[in-house]
C-alpha cells in the first residue's frame, strides 16, 4: 500500500501555518498535513455527506488527503454534473452519484477507469455483496465506480399491530387468512386495507410525490414479472405487468394518508416513525431510524422484511474519479479508504446517515453499529433486519444503468405521478410513457443502447440474480 | 470644411460613440438568439455522443404533437389568466385605497411591497411552510376554524391555484404601486370639476380616473403577463411541476428539456416559439394601450 503523498503542492508560511493550524484542529499531525492533497469531492448535501466529515482526520493522516466537500442539492444534482462534466470542469475529483448515472458518464467519457489505480490501495472487491460488484461499478468489465451506499427497498411493519391477537382474529375473518408479513402484492394490499382507520392510522403509505414515485411502481412490476425492455429495447411496462402494477400503486393511495402525493422520503420515514402508519416500503435505512429513541415512537416495535417478490434497489451511491480531475490519484486514495471493510462498516449502519451495507462482511446482526462503535438497535432487530436485507438481496432488481438512464427514468416518474395524480389511468400513463422511451431509445441509437442493456442484464444475471 | 463633410464626420463620431453598445448588444442578444436559432433547427442532444445533425423543423412540428407541450400551455395560461383577473382588481382596488388616504400613510404602500423585493427562492421556501399539510400555520388555523385540512400544492385541483396565490401575493403590491403612481399623476383638478358638476364617485372613477390611467394599467398588464409566462422559481421550489403535470407551465417545460434532459435542439425550439409569442403579445397589449380613444387619450 502506497501511502506517500503523490502531489504535494508548494507551501509558503502562511499555508503551512494555515494546514497546521487545520491539522491541529483536526487532531492530527500538522507535518503530515502539511503536505497533505486537497481532494474535492461532489456529494449531494445532507446526511450524506457526514460519513467524509467522520473520516476527515483519519484520510489526511492515514492517506494524506485533505478532503474538501463540495454539496449540491439532492434534486438537481444530475443536470448540474453533467453541465460542469461537459464543460470538463475540473471543480471535483471524486464524484458520489447513484449508479443510474454512470451508463451516461461512462459513455460520455466523464469518468476515470479505476483499475491502474489499484495498487495504490486495494478496494477489496472480493468482499463486495455480487449484485453491487458487476452490475452496478463495471463496464465492459472495467471499474469504473467504488460503491459508497448499497440501496433496496424493503418492508418496515408494525409488529405490536402484527402480534396482536385481536387483530389477528379480526385479519382471519375477514379474510380468510392469517395476518402474515405479505409475500405478495394481493396480500399487501389486504393488510394496508386492514389496518387503514384514519385519521389514527394508516394502512400504508410511500413515496408517491415527484422524483422517485416511479420507484415504488418499479418495484411492484419487478415483483409481478415486469422487465425494463424486450430484447429489442421495446418497453416492458406496456404490459399486463406494468398496468397492474401502477393500478395496485393507485389504489394503494385509498390507503394512505391524504397527503400521500407530498410523501418524500424524509415524510415516509415520519409517517412510519411516528406510529401513524402499518406497513411502509421505504429504503434500508429506515429500520436504523425506526430502533432510535430519539428520531422514532415505534422502538421495538417495528419487524422487517423483504418486499413481495422482488425487492428493487433505486439509487444507491457511487465513488468515481471525474476524468477531469488534476489530482486522480488522490481522488482514488479517498474513494478507495472511504469503502474499505474497515472504514464502511462504520457508516453503513449509522442512523444519523442514509448509507446502507454493500459488502457482505457486513451482513451480520453483530457488525449493526453507528460510526461510534455502538449497537444501534437490539441484537433481535439488528438479526431481523440483516436477514431483511440479506432476503432483499438474493431477490433484488436493479436500477437500470444504461446510456440514457436518468431520462427514461425521469419521464417513467412523470407518468407515473400523473397516473397518481389522477391525470391520466394507469395504461395511458404507461403507454404514453412508453412512446417518449421508444424517443429516447430512438434518439440514443438502438443499437448502441441495445448493446448497453443486454451487456447490464448478462451482468446481473451472471451473479445470479433472476431476470 | 464644408457642411455636407462636417456633417459625414459627425455620423461617424457618432457611429464610433455608439460601436461599444453595439458590440454588447450584439454578443449579449444577437448572437445568443441566433445561436438558439440554429440550434433549434438541429438534432442537438448534449448527452449523446454523435455530431448534431441539422434537421430543418422536426424539432418545431415535434412540439406541436408532443401532449406535454400542450398541457403546459394550457397551464401557462391559466396561470396568466388567475394572475390577471386576481392581481388587477385587487391592485387598483388597493391603490384608490391608498390614494384616498393622508399623504404620510403612504409609507404603507412602501411596507407593502416586501413580498415583492423578497428572494424568490425565500418566497419558494417561506410558502412552502405556510401549506405544509402536518405542520404549516394554514392548515392549523383552518383545522381551528373545522374546514380541514387541503393537501395544497399536492392535489391536482388545488396546486395551480395555490401557486396562483402565492404570486398574488408576491406581486400584487409591486401592481399597486405602478397603478398607485398612475393614479397620483391624474391631474387633481378635472376631478374636482367633475365633483363640482355634481358626479358621483363611481361616475368619476369609470370616466375620468379610469381612462386616464389606462396607459398605466397597459403597462402593468404587459410587465405581469411577461412575468408570469416565464414563472420559474416558486414552481420548481414548491411542486417541480406536479402533481403529474398539473403545475408544469412552458418555462419549466423549456428547463426540464434542456437541462435535465439536455436536448438541446428541443428546449431551444421551445424557447424560439417562446420568444415569438410573448413578443406578439407584448406587441398586442402595447398596441392596445396606445389605440386611439380607448386608451392614453381620455
Amino acid at each position: 500500500m502506497n501511502k506517500t503523498v503523490l502531489h504535494a503542492p508548494a507551501i509558503g508560511r502562511r499555508g503551512l501555518m494555515g494546514a497546521g493550524l487545520s491539522a491541529l484542529a483536526l487532531g492530527a499531525d500538522p507535518r503530515r498535513a502539511a503536505a497533505a492533497s486537497r481532494v474535492n469531492i461532489e456529494c449531494d448535501a445532507g446526511q450524506n455527506e457526514l460519513p467524509f466529515r467522520w473520516n476527515a482526520a483519519a484520510l489526511e493522516t492515514k492517506e494524506g488527503v485533505t478532503p474538501n466537500l463540495v454539496s449540491l442539492p439532492f434534486v438537481g444534482q444530475y443536470e448540474k454534473l453533467v453541465t460542469d462534466l461537459t464543460a470538463r470542469s475540473s471543480a471535483y475529483d471524486v464524484l458520489v452519484f447513484p449508479p443510474y448515472f454512470l451508463g451516461d458518464f461512462q459513455a460520455l467519457g466523464f469518468l476515470r477507469e479505476l483499475d491502474p489505480y489499484f495498487s495504490l490501495l486495494d478496494p477489496r472487491l472480493a468482499d463486495y455483496l455480487p449484485v453491487y460488484r458487476d452490475p452496478v461499478i463495471k463496464r465492459a468489465g472495467k471499474t469504473y465506480a467504488l460503491m459508497f451506499d448499497g440501496d433496496l427497498l424493503q418492508l418496515s411493519y408494525r409488529t405490536d399491530l402484527f402480534n396482536d391477537p385481536k387483530e389477528k382474529a379480526a385479519f382471519k375473518q375477514k379474510y380468510g387468512q392469517d395476518l402474515a408479513v405479505p409475500a405478495t402484492w394481493a396480500d399487501f394490499m389486504k393488510v394496508a386495507e386492514f389496518f387503514h382507520r384514519p385519521p389514527h392510522l394508516y394502512g400504508t403509505a410511500f413515496y408517491a410525490a415527484r422524483g422517485f414515485c416511479y420507484a415504488w411502481f418499479v418495484n411492484i412490476f419487478a415483483g409481478l414479472g415486469g422487465h425494463w425492455f424486450d430484447a429489442k429495447m421495446n418497453p416492458g411496462i406496456k404490459s399486463a405487468a406494468g398496468y397492474k402494477a401502477l393500478s395496485l400503486l393507485v389504489e394503494m393511495k385509498k390507503y394512505a394518508p391524504p397527503n400521500i402525493l407530498q410523501i418524500d422520503y424524509p415524510t415516509l420515514n415520519q409517517v412510519f416513525l411516528d406510529g401513524s402508519t402499518a406497513i411502509v416500503v421505504q429504503w434500508d435505512d429506515l429500520p436504523l431510524k425506526c430502533e432510535n429513541p430519539k428520531m422514532s415512537k415505534v422502538v421495538g416495535k417495528s419487524g422487517f422484511a423483504p418486499c413481495p417478490q422482488r425487492s428493487y434497489m433505486p439509487y444507491s451511491r457511487v465513488m468515481a474519479v471525474s476524468a477531469f480531475s488534476k489530482n486522480p490519484k488522490d481522488a482514488y486514495k479517498l474513494a478507495a479508504y472511504m469503502q474499505l471493510p474497515e472504514v464502511g462498516i462504520t457508516y453503513v449502519y449509522d442512523p444519523e446517515c442514509g448509507e446502507d451495507p454493500y459488502r457482505e462482511s457486513y451482513l451480520k446482526p453483530s457488525a449493526v453499529k453507528n460510526h461510534l462503535g455502538q449497537p444501534t438497535m437490539s441484537p433481535a432487530a439488528a438479526a431481523n433486519y440483516v436477514d431483511a436485507i440479506r432476503g432483499g438481496l438474493k431477490a433484488g432488481y436493479p436500477e437500470l444503468s444504461i446510456p440514457g438512464a436518468p431520462r427514461y427514468i425521469d419521464i417513467l416518474d412523470l407518468y407515473v405521478n400523473q397516473a397518481l395524480a389522477g391525470s391520466l389511468s394507469p395504461k395511458a400513463a404507461l403507454d404514453a410513457c412508453a412512446g417518449e422511451w421508444a424517443g429516447i431509445t430512438e434518439a440514443e441509437g438502438p443499437e448502441r443502447v441495445g448493446k448497453a442493456y443486454a451487456d447490464w442484464v448478462a451482468s446481473f444475471r451472471k451473479v445470479g440474480l433472476a431476470y | 470644411m464644408p457642411a455636407a463633410a462636417l456633417l459625414a464626420a459627425r455620423r461617424r463620431f457618432a457611429w464610433w460613440l455608439m460601436a461599444p453598445a453595439l458590440a454588447m448588444f450584439a454578443a449579449n442578444a444577437v448572437f445568443p438568439l441566433l445561436y438558439a436559432l440554429d440550434v433549434s433547427v438541429r438534432n442537438y442532444q448534449l448527452l449523446i455522443p454523435v455530431p448534431a445533425r441539422f434537421v430543418g423543423l422536426a424539432n418545431y412540428a415535434q412540439i406541436f404533437s408532443d401532449p406535454l407541450f400542450w398541457s403546459s400551455v394550457k397551464v401557462t395560461l391559466w396561470f396568466i389568466a388567475g394572475v390577471v383577473f386576481l392581481e388587477l382588481p385587487a391592485a387598483l382596488g388597493l391603490a384608490l385605497l391608498f390614494a384616498s388616504l393622508p399623504r404620510r400613510a403612504g409609507v404603507a404602500v412602501t411596507v407593502l411591497l416586501v413580498p415583492t423585493i423578497l428572494a424568490p427562492s425565500v418566497v419558494g421556501f417561506q410558502w412552502a411552510q405556510i401549506y405544509n399539510y402536518q405542520f404549516g400555520p394554514l392548515n392549523y388555523l383552518l383545522g381551528l376554524a373545522g374546514l380541514g385540512h387541503p393537501v395544497w400544492t399536492a392535489s391536482p385541483t388545488l396546486a395551480l391555484p395555490s401557486l396562483i396565490a402565492i404570486d398574488f401575493w408576491e406581486w400584487t403590491p409591486f401592481m399597486v404601486l405602478l397603478l398607485f403612481a398612475g393614479l397620483s399623476a391624474v391631474p387633481r383638478d378635472i376631478i374636482e370639476a367633475a365633483r363640482v358638476d355634481g358626479s358621483s364617485y363611481p361616475q368619476i372613477f369609470r370616466r375620468i380616473m379610469l381612462p386616464l390611467m389606462r396607459p398605466v394599467i397597459g403597462i402593468a398588464l404587459v410587465l405581469r403577463v411577461l412575468m408570469s409566462f416565464k414563472t420559474f422559481d416558486i414552481i420548481y421550489i414548491l411542486t417541480a411541476g406536479g402533481p403529474g403535470a398539473v403545475t408544469e407551465n412552458l418555462a419549466y417545460y423549456t428547463y426540464i428539456q434542456g437541462f435535465r434532459y439536455f436536448n438541446l435542439g428541443y428546449a431551444s425550439a421551445l424557447a424560439v416559439i417562446q420568444l415569438i409569442v410573448v413578443a406578439a403579445l407584448a406587441n398586442a397589449l402595447l398596441r392596445l394601450a396606445r389605440r386611439p380613444g380607448l386608451v392614453g387619450t381620455a
